[in-house]
């Protein structure tokens, strides 16, 4: 008898699909506000009853408080993602409801991946995950490369889907069940099964070096997108590849371990080296983001060391930091169209106050320089990681952050040094002024009184 | 003493700082601006002075503790407090920032707000790292103190201001995630990050070198030693003066306070261990840039190597363990920190009214400025080390203490002294006496204000040469529990 109960997210989400897929018809400005109030609901259905979904499952506690917290945190994500939307698709003449369409597909994939114990579950929820994303990318149809990233991410993303479904039908061969749990007996063919599903997972989270559609499809796309693709669906892969890692035990596999091991070191690495010629700003934020997927998998790899705590702060700081750099970014235009160049950041210290100093703060806190959140963030991995034994892969991991902040240091060179040479208008968008002062006061504070976030974290996790 | 002194030091910039960008820019004309710095800054000192005043010197240990728990999974607490070891230094911290605030006046003309604010800034995150006792926020402090550099230099710097500043950030952050690292593994170990429980911890001794090595690479670059010593004449050539002035005075001390404070109490058999090794590169130091220091055409880039010299006789002392030589470096810390950052000022003054640092630029300045040859001299000659001046009592006692320990130590510092006399009185020479240039003829003389804070400068100088007592009556007791 299949409990709908623990279905209730999901539905919920469907539900709303289908509403705004008909009010959508008539009134778009409504349908997408309408998601906003969904959301909230959501997520204060979540906070309230989120544990009592999964009672009737047999699964842990903390696994319920992941799949609970991860689904708050999507929750909230997109109500901001949301609300941020607007203008940047005004401004491209791409505003549509369908776009408010694929984040629902996309959040619904999401939400399946993160509470699948089951790999073809799983592989259903990162398929319908990927499909909306690819669209996404492709939004802007008139923009030569958008299509280009479009059919990049598409082709690419076949492939790795391709890898994770050869690799789950090896472990099927191989114990005759799809299920993550329970996969004690391992042989030879369901480690090579369950490392080519480890390959797909660390393209979809563009791990190093599975990143290469990385950079490309975050140029192309709508900045909206590329915002999208750094934060939420990472965001729930990255949570899928934590319990993967958890439920198998892949500390105990030493082949796979390894593989882990190697993938982590060359992120961090790729990372940074990748970033420090750019000169397009979202080319350099994916390689950024690549250097950070390092420091994630490092802190999933120290999950003896209350590995959920450390990784879910460095999780939401990391995505609240992102958010308010593109809410920066999508608030900036030039006379000839989108902000591409970080050159063209130049000088913004004379122009906005607000803007350029909640820029020091995210990137500052990139960097992982107290006094800003960013700092403990970074901390808390490392300590974990070094209480775990990873010693070589802590001491890649500070150095890798010193060149990291070379290039962070660039873009605030740029703001708050050079004179500007071309003019920048200001969108004047309130709502997203509102989101990233918001976000960088926020990030300040976590630092001096984080405890709100250790207690959440700490109190779903007990 | 329960009231939160120690906090409302660290506060009180910081609020001043929010207060002063909150208010609205267009409307302030620079000088109040200034001036409402000044008022904070002074305030800071006064402030400050009541630490002397109330600090029980017979107490071990230390006083003024305040302690709130930060995060409790990880035993990271804001714990301060302050011993006879950081009192001198945040006085030197609160008395350097109005002076440096007041020199500006006049040089900064763009974007004043922001350079207060920065400013206040900065001082707060220094007195900070002087009255932390927990690993952990020591750590945050010490790195915090680079953003708001950063920005001084970056954009109030010279023509040359981003590779100077860019180095300098970078040069010191590389140096300090490895003592980050050290950091964690160590609050792994000891479970704890307070400094006194660390101090009783021993450690497996081939872990102790290594980690002795991680906080090693931080100091050694913030002091800075000889081979880590490239980022220093480029950041002070670019700096401002004030930024010279608080970067000479200051931040050079971190490295040496770190050295004391942290290294020898926590790896009591890696400071035996690499005690040659510190000697070696300190001696170097003394000779190298000393000759450096006599070939160069730039006034401040010679008055940067001499920095490097004479903190050269801070790690020498500082790593004889004993006490005669710590208390000698210390002192040596505090003369350098007021005699450097006047010699720098110096450098200012003239450098504002002629726009050029070349040596060869100016010749026979005492003829119109006399009263800048006086001030000149009395720092030129303190930090060659004339007997009366601080600058002796530091550098007799680093040097005493070396007997001790090596006797061809002794002799390349003693080489050092009189190559210091050597480059400084060539410096004082070449610029004020000579014939009279006649695009010079037009410098006008010290105003009051520069007057006013040369004379609080050279009166300390004179009183710390002449009753060296004052300082080692507070430093002496804390010092001697720091030694193994």
């Amino acid at each position: 008898m299949i409990n709908l109960y623990q279905f209730i997210p999901e539905i919920f989400i469907l539900s709303l699909i289908l509403i705004t897929l008909c009010f959508g018809l008539f009134n778009k400005d409504r349908a997408i506000s309408l998601n906003t109030l969904g959301f909230i609901l959501l997520s204060i259905l979540l906070l309230n009853y989120g544990k009592d979904f999964y009672s009737s499952t047999q699964l842990s506690l903390n696994t319920i408080n992941l799949f609970v917290l991860s689904k708050i945190i999507l929750c909230i994500g997109s109500i901001v993602f949301i609300l941020l939307l607007k203008r940047p698709l005004k401004n491209e003449n791409l505003y549509r409801y369908e776009y408010v369409l694929f984040i629902l597909f996309a959040i619904l994939g999401s939400f399946v991946l993160i509470s699948s114990n089951n790999f073809l579950t799983a592989f259903i929820g990162l398929e319908l995950q990927s499909l909306s994303l690819y669209l996404m990318a492709a939004f802007n149809t008139k923009n030569l490369f958008s299509n280009e990233a479009g059919i990049k991410y598409f082709s690419l993303g076949a492939l790795s889907s391709g890898f994770l479904l050869f690799g789950i039908s090896m472990i099927y061969y191989d114990t005759g069940s799809f299920s993550i749990q329970n996969l004690d007996n391992f042989t030879a063919i369901s480690e090579i099964g369950l490392s080519l599903v480890l390959i797909s997972l660390f393209f979809k989270v563009s791990a190093a070096p599975f990143h290469i559609w990385t950079p490309d499809v975050y140029e192309g796309s709508p900045t909206i997108s590329t915002l999208f693709f750094a934060t939420l669906p990472k965001f729930a892969s990255l949570i899928f590849l934590f319990r993967v890692y958890q439920e198998l035990n892949i500390f105990n596999i030493k082949s796979l371990n390894y593989i882990f091991q190697m993938v982590c070191a060359i992120s961090l690495l790729v990372g940074v080296y990748g970033a420090i010629t750019q000169k397009v700003i979202k080319r350099l934020l994916a390689f950024s983001s690549i250097n950070h997927i390092g420091f994630m998998l490092l802190g999933i790899m120290s999950y003896q060391f209350m590995s959920e705590g450390t990784l879910f702060f460095y999780l939401i700081i990391y995505l609240i930091t992102t958010f308010g750099i593109f809410a920066v970014l999508l608030n900036l235009r030039t006379v000839d169209g989108e902000f591409t160049k970080i050159s063209q950041l130049n000088g913004l210290r004379f122009t906005s106050n607000s803007k350029s100093i909640s820029m020091l703060v995210f990137f500052f806190s990139l960097a992982g320089i107290p006094p800003f959140a960013g700092f403990f963030a970074k901390f808390f991995i490392l300590s974990a990681s070094i209480n775990d034994g990873f010693i070589m892969l802590s001491i890649i991991a500070v150095l890798s952050s010193v060149i990291a902040a070379f290039y962070y240091l660039t873009i605030i060179k740029n703001m708050f040094f050079n004179k500007s040479e071309i003019e920048l208008l200001d969108d004047n968008n309130k709502t997203g002024k509102v989101i990233f002062i918001s976000f960088g006061l926020i990030i300040t504070l976590f630092f001096i009184y984080p405890d709100p976030l250790i207690n959440l974290v700490d109190n779903l996790f007990k | 003493m329960s009231f939160p002194i120690l906090s409302l030091l660290i506060l009180t910039p910081i609020i001043g700082a929010l207060t002063l960008s909150l208010s609205s820019s267009t409307q302030l004309k620079n000088k109040t601006i200034f001036l409402s710095g000044l008022w904070i800054t002074t305030g800071e000192f006064l402030l400050s002075l009541l630490l002397p005043i109330f600090y029980d010197k017979s107490k071990n240990g230390y006083q003024f503790i305040e302690f709130h728990t930060w995060f409790d999974k990880f035993d990271i607490n804001y714990y301060v407090g302050v011993d006879g070891v950081s009192i001198p230094l945040i006085l030197l911290t609160t008395f350097l920032v109005p002076i440096c605030l007041l020199c500006s006046i006049n040089s900064i003309q763009n974007r004043a707000k922001e350079f207060v604010i920065y400013f206040l800034l900065l001082e707060s995150f220094i007195i900070g790292v002087f009255v932390s006792i927990d690993l952990v926020i020591f750590y945050v402090f010490f790195e915090a103190v680079l953003i708001p550099m950063f920005l001084i230099i970056g954009i109030w710097g010279g023509e040359n201001r981003l590779y100077a500043t860019f180095k300098f950030f970078l040069y010191t952050l590389a140096g300090s995630v490895l003592m980050l690292l050290a950091i964690i593994y160590i609050i792994s170990k000891v479970k704890s990050g307070n400094i006194e429980l660390i101090s009783d911890f021993t450690f497996d001794h081939q872990i102790e070198l290594v980690l002795f090595l991680c906080f090693f690479a931080s100091f050694a670059i913030k002091v800075p030693m000889f081979p880590f010593h490239t980022w220093l004449p480029d950041a002070h050539v670019q700096a401002p003066t004030s930024g010279s002035v608080i970067l000479a005075g200051v931040l050079l001390k971190l490295g040496a306070y770190g050295f004391i404070r942290l290294s020898l109490p926590f790896f009591e058999y890696a400071s035996i261990y690499f005690q040659p090794m510190i000697f070696a590169l300190s001696c170097v130091a003394i000779v190298y840039t000393s000759i450096v220091a006599l070939r160069q055409l730039d006034m401040k880039k010679m008055i940067a190597y001499s920095s490097v010299a004479h903190m050269g006789f801070v790690t020498i002392g500082i790593f004889t363990l004993t006490q005669d030589g710590i208390n000698g470096a210390y002192f040596q810390m505090i003369s350098h920190g007021i005699v450097s950052a006047a010699l720098f000022l110096i450098v200012g003054v003239v450098y504002e009214r002629h726009h050029t640092r070349m040596i060869s630029d100016y010749s026979g300045v005492t003829n119109v400025m006399p009263k800048y040859s006086f001030f000149f001299m009395v720092f030129m000659l303190s930090s060659v080390g004339l007997p009366g001046t601080s600058g002796f009592v530091g550098e007799f006692l680093v040097i005493m203490s070396t007997i001790s320990v090596n006797v061809y130590l002794t002799f390349f510092t003693a080489i050092g002294v009189i190559l210091g006399a050597s480059y400084m009185l060539l410096l004082y020479k070449n610029i004020n006496f000579g014939d009279l240039k006649s695009d010079i003829k037009q410098l006008a003389d010290l105003t009051n204000i520069e007057i006013f804070y040369f004379s609080c400068l050279a009166f300390l100088t004179m009183l710390l040469g002449i009753y060296p007592k004052l300082l080692f009556e507070m430093i002496n007791k804390s010092i001697s529990l720091s030694i193994i």
